[in-house]
């Protein structure tokens, strides 16, 4: 369980955190969302433990992330990025196994490959694993890093390291530039390993997919915590105006089951000119792949 | 083709390749020795004098001149193939190699200053032999370590910063050396421009000791971040997360490097474009996987060099040709090449 | 395929007998006063620049003498390096002792007697004292001559004479300076050096040589043959505005002539002194 305590972090006098205190519910689909430059990057770097915050604390479990070894961590958390594309030329296969390297020496074992062809199967790249990596589409690129992440954590109670409930995946707005069946594709796995009892804290830029997807949704503002709340269908709509500066209109899809937000400019009525409205491609929001 | 043998079989055929250079390079030359010959020599130097020949001559130049250069050659070659390799790991890039990031350079300005200004200190004597690799070390050092951080701003490695960098710290280390064989009496003046351009004629145990002695364990530990090497391809942010310090990893490797390449350019004098061309044909005919290119690049890298310095010796024989001047010649095509094929495939921008 | 390449280079044997000297001699004036002296078939090699007398053009040539490879010098099977030691890389010669050759260094000090004792000690050790005493008696006679003769200048009016050389590794342009051989023969053939300071050569810039105003410019072989006649050479930046400049009183003078001391000097000097006294040119 990961947990922020009182965290700020401060860069070129800017208070970029301030006094933040999170705590990511295990085994639930933790979703931190909120405006360009309110400190969401910052936010996961700190949870990550790739950067110390300058003040507060965090924990994973019941030990200091900064007592860790890098090491330690790699094997705790696994963390999917917008895009990663390597230096050289590598077979897809390679770039997943790069996730299983916290966990062998100097060869992988035998359960290193299985664990990659496991999880290419389970995004659905198995067949183009020796395909280099380069020439895949950006989509197919992200699902590879996807498998890599998850070979990363990859827990089977019965052979791996460790348990699930101590693996926490981050995601950090890994679909930003995907078509929506991408975003879709991606989300759902995350959504998948939670059902598997995986933490999962994802920071996503699309309020429509972090509603949908969220068990536990938290909205960052200027580096302070604006709201939490563990029913994200209900978020206020004066907290989504506030924060992001727009008009927000909850609509309920024809089904009825799930809310999805419309989204307008303030001033755009008043000019005259023709509305923008903001509301996410792909119509009524689809349900998570298992 | 090779691609579909395994990275051991590969690495075979290049072991093979390297026996045939070295027997070439053995063999061929002012003077030339048939394997026989060879034999006989080396059994003479092993104290089995029964089958020694009558022709001392030969067999002093032999003992005394071919083989050391025979191995410094193949030992200077792994070491800039080797080196190349790394180089590129650690930025990223496959434009990256000794020549490029000021290594060579800062080596031959440290080793010019000894030759003009530590007349006394550089004796030939243990310690004295020394004193022109030490700071060959120390000049190369802080040339690779300026670029490094000239080029790693906002943490990431901006290429076009790299070359920029590499570019400046080349002309301040260029303009160093020059100013100090302007100023250097004649032997010394000489000494600084022939050692430019890269020659190994002279060759001696003693170097094949040195470099040998520095490039085996630099070798073995950076093999053993072979696997390192391989992530941090993905970037220094991902293999931070999947627990390789970056910033550790890479002041590691650049230490080690340095040693490496410092000492080899000490003793043979400035050889560009090697560290470039290796790697490069590696990647292209078998893979990027660091498991395969360290131990490959290290075994072609010391074929390619003693194939070089076979025809630097024979084209104008008696006289010779510096090696810089063939490397320079296959190399800048094949720098071109690279860089052409960067643009077209539009990574040139990717650190 | 290798192998076969390999053995396909047999090894050079010559079959010299063991008394006859091979001798790779690197050093221009040890090599013409071998000539000098009829010893020129001891030579075997020769270094790149070493090409007085004409003949030697035709011994395999080892390199340019700082930059010499010691199999190269070796696969001649000489018994023996000469050299004035003068020579590159350092470790040359010693690599070359190392594979049991003897090197000879025989240094010309500074004057017209040691020449003259080096070429003695080469007709020694070549067995040529005969020939080499001849020589050198001549030599004495024709030096004589010179002194006598140089009392010729002492009181009409010495010009100011600007030696240039060609500096290959610096790509540049050196003015000679004072107190050495080509100063000295300039001295006799009743000129004066428009460069004071003593020491070899002087690196020359623009200004410098307008300073200098030379009434006369000599210019060595490489240097003068780079631009190929007297126009050309004048209109060099710096020359054009000194009198020799203006007046074209530019000469071409074969570099080893003035450079060291030998046989020939006596004629060099006479010939020098024809160009800056009356400006012909002697044959």
């Amino acid at each position: 369980m990961v947990e922020l305590r009182s965290v700020s972090c401060i860069a070129g006098g800017v208070r970029i955190l301030d006094d933040v205190s999170v705590r990511f519910q295990p085994g639930a689909f933790n979703v931190i969302v909120g405006p360009n430059g309110a400190g969401k990057s910052t936010l996961l770097r700190v949870a990550t433990g790739l950067r110390a915050p300058d003040a507060g604390t965090v924990h994973y479990g019941d030990r200091l992330a900064s007592e860790l070894s890098m090491l330690e961590l790699a094997r705790a958390r696994a963390v999917l990025s917008q895009q990663v594309l390597p230096a050289f030329p590598l077979p897809a296969e390679d770039v997943v196994l790069a996730g299983r390297s916290p966990h062998y020496g100097m060869l992988p074992t035998h359960r290193d490959l299985e664990i990659v062809s496991e999880v290419l199967d389970l995004v659905g790249m198995a067949s183009r694993r020796r395909q280099s990596y380069a020439t895949l589409s950006g989509g197919e690129q992200q699902k590879v890093q996807l498998a890599r992440v998850l070979a990363q954590i990859w827990s089977d109670t019965a052979n791996d390291d460790g348990d699930i409930a101590g693996k926490v995946l981050f995601l950090d707005e890994p679909t930003a530039s995907l078509d929506v069946h991408y975003q879709l594709h991606v989300l759902g796995v995350a959504a998948m390993l939670r059902d598997r009892g995986y933490t999962v804290v994802a920071v996503l830029h699309d309020l429509n997919r972090a509603v949908q997807f969220a068990d536990h949704l938290m909205v960052l503002s200027n580096g302070r915590l604006a709201y939490e709340t563990a029913r994200p269908e209900d978020v206020p709509v004066e907290v989504l105006e506030r924060v992001f500066d727009v008009r927000a209109r909850r609509l309920r899809d024809a089904g009825g089951d799930g809310a999805y937000w419309s989204f307008a400019l303030h001033d755009a009525s008043d000019r005259g000119v023709s509305r923008r409205t903001d509301s996410q491609s792909g119509g009524a929001p689809a349900t998570p792949r298992d | 083709m090779l691609k579909a043998l395994s990275f051991g079989r590969v690495q075979w055929l290049l072991a093979i390749g390297l026996s045939g250079a070295l027997l070439l390079s053995a063999a061929v030359g002012a003077f030339s020795f048939t394997p026989a010959a060879m034999v006989r020599h080396i059994a003479h130097a092993l104290g089995w004098g029964a089958l020694s020949t009558s022709d001392t001559l030969a067999r002093n130049v032999f003992q005394q001149l071919r083989l050391p250069r025979v191995l410094l050659t193949a030992l200077t070659g792994a070491v800039l193939g080797v080196s190349g390799t790394v180089m590129q790991g650690i930025f990223r890039n496959p434009i990256v190699e000794p020549g490029l990031v000021g290594t060579s350079a800062g080596a031959a300005f440290g080793a010019s200053l000894v030759f003009v200004y530590g007349g006394a200190l550089a004796a030939p004597t243990v310690i004295g032999s020394l004193v022109v690799p030490v700071m060959a070390f120390i000049g190369a050092l802080a040339a690779t370590a300026l670029v490094y951080r000239l080029a790693t701003r906002f943490e990431k490695v901006d290429v076009i910063t790299l070359l920029l960098a590499g570019i400046a710290v080349n002309a301040v280390c260029a303009a160093g050396t020059g100013f100090l064989s302007f100023v250097a009496r004649d032997p010394q003046a000489r000494n600084i421009t022939f050692w430019s351009l890269g020659t190994f004629t002279t060759a001696t145990w003693r170097g094949v000791l040195l470099v040998g002695t520095v490039f085996i364990p630099c070798y073995a530990l950076t093999l053993r971040d072979a696997k390192a090497l391989n992530v941090l391809m993905l970037g220094e942010d991902e293999a931070a997360y999947l627990g390789v310090d970056p910033r550790r990893l890479v002041r590691r490797l650049l230490v080690l490097n340095t040693l490496m390449v410092a000492v080899a350019t000490a003793m043979t004098g400035v050889i560009a474009f090697l560290g470039l061309v290796v790697p490069h044909m590696l990647r292209r005919m078998r893979s990027s996987d660091y498991r395969f290119l360290l131990p490959a690049s290290a075994l072609f890298g010391a074929a390619l060099m003693s194939v070089i310095d076979v025809v630097a010796r024979v084209i104008i024989r008696p006289a010779e040709l510096p090696i810089g001047v063939i490397t320079a010649i296959v190399g800048a095509p094949v720098f071109l090449a690279i860089l052409l094929r960067q643009e077209r495939d539009g990574v040139a921008r990717h650190g | 395929m290798l192998l076969l390449a390999a053995l396909a280079c047999t090894p050079r044997d010559d079959g010299a007998a063991a008394d006859q000297p091979r001798v790779v001699s690197v050093s221009k004036q040890i090599n013409e006063f071998l000539y000098a002296i009829g010893a020129e078939g001891v030579i075997v090699g020769r270094d790149l620049t070493s090409v007085y007398p004409p003949a030697i053009r035709s011994k395999t040539s080892v390199g340019y003498h700082r930059a010499l490879s010691a199999e190269g010098i070796t696969s001649l099977r000489p018994t023996m390096l000469l050299t004035d030691g003068n020579v590159g890389p350092d470790v040359v010669l010693q690599r070359v002792k190392d594979v049991g050759i003897p090197v000879l260094v025989l240094r010309p000090g500074a004057g017209v007697d040691s020449a003259q004792m080096l070429m003695a000690r080469l007709g020694r050790e070549f067995h040529h004292e005969h020939e080499a005493d001849s020589v050198i008696a001549l030599w004495r006679a024709g030096m004589s001559q010179v002194e006598a003769d140089s009392a010729r200048w002492a009181s009409a009016p010495h010009p100011r004479v600007l030696m240039m050389h060609f500096g290959q590794i610096v790509n540049d342009y050196l003015a000679i300076r004072s107190g050495g051989t080509a100063d000295r023969i300039l001295r006799w053939a009743g000129g004066v050096n428009a460069v004071d300071s003593l020491g070899g050569m002087m690196r020359l810039n623009p200004e410098a040589i307008a300073r200098l105003a030379p009434d006369i410019i000599i210019a060595t072989d490489v240097g003068f043959d780079r631009l190929g006649s007297v126009d050309r050479f004048a209109e060099l930046p710096g020359v054009a505005l000194t009198p020799a400049g203006r007046d074209h009183r530019i000469y071409r003078v074969d570099e080893t002539e003035i450079m060291y001391f030998g046989p020939r000097t006596p004629a060099a000097v006479e010939h020098l002194a024809q160009l800056i006294h009356d400006g012909t040119p002697t044959s």
